[in-house]
């Protein structure tokens, strides 16, 4: 685990313990890549999530 | 046992850098050809493997000829000092993007960075179906589950200091 102590499951936890559900997370996530793809990427790294996997869920 | 040739090929490096290996005592192959040529053992290249991951890591070369020598746990330790230095720099690196960024201050400039700044941040939780509450809730989710991981983010959208500060401090609360 990192320094900045995220994941991607951390960050996913505290999503769904506000309120926002499958659903609304892969429509964020979509909106994010319409709206600032270098940012998302910049985001999801920022999460480590693996450069394959990140590819998947941008080409999503 | 590989020539020095094939060592070379393999991990992708120069034959000079070989040698400068050599020389420097970081990695001496174990044998010589009738020829008097270098030849490296397979525990030669273990080593090698070792001193690849390492550089990887951005180890400056006299770290690694000590780690290799060293127990398993003053190898962790010199690890977390790396990634203790690395993290700084990061900070060192984000504080310099944001002073070109307010220097520059205009669209184009911040399509060439990948810094999320807070204005996008707070439009993608709005997307995200988030209300004003919604994002409070958010911070003090984010400041219970992972406090570093809070700071860690407000740093990355540019929030200055004192501001962070006071995020953190309601999101206590």
């Amino acid at each position: 685990m990192s320094e900045n102590g995220m994941s991607k499951e951390k960050w996913v936890a505290m999503f769904r313990d506000i309120g926002l559900d499958e659903a609304t997370m892969m429509k964020w996530h979509g909106l994010f890549e319409v709206r600032h793809p270098d940012e998302h990427q910049a985001f999801l790294e920022w999460l480590q999530i693996p450069a394959a996997e990140i590819q998947a869920i941008r080409a999503h | 046992m590989y020539t020095i040739g094939q060592v070379a090929k393999c991990y992708a490096l120069s034959r000079s850098t070989l040698l400068y290996y050599d020389r420097i005592g970081l990695l001496r192959p174990s044998g010589r050809s009738a020829a008097d040529y270098r030849l490296y053992s397979a525990r030669d290249l273990k080593r090698m493997d070792r001193i690849v991951l390492f550089r990887s890591a951005g180890l400056p070369l006299e770290a690694i000829a000590g780690l290799l020598e060293q127990e398993e746990d003053q190898l962790d330790r010199a690890l977390e000092g790396r990634l203790a230095a690395i993290n700084d720099e990061i900070q060192h690196l984000r504080g310099q993007q944001q002073v070109i960024l307010k220097i520059l201050e205009n669209e184009g400039a911040a399509k060439h960075t990948r810094v999320l700044s807070k204005d996008t941040w707070v439009g993608m939780l709005r997307a995200a179906g988030l209300d004003e509450d919604g994002m409070r809730n958010w911070h003090v989710e984010f400041e219970r589950t992972s406090p570093e991981g809070h700071q860690d983010f407000l740093e990355s959208i540019g929030i200055d200091g004192a501001e962070i500060e006071q995020i953190r401090e309601w999101s206590r609360t």
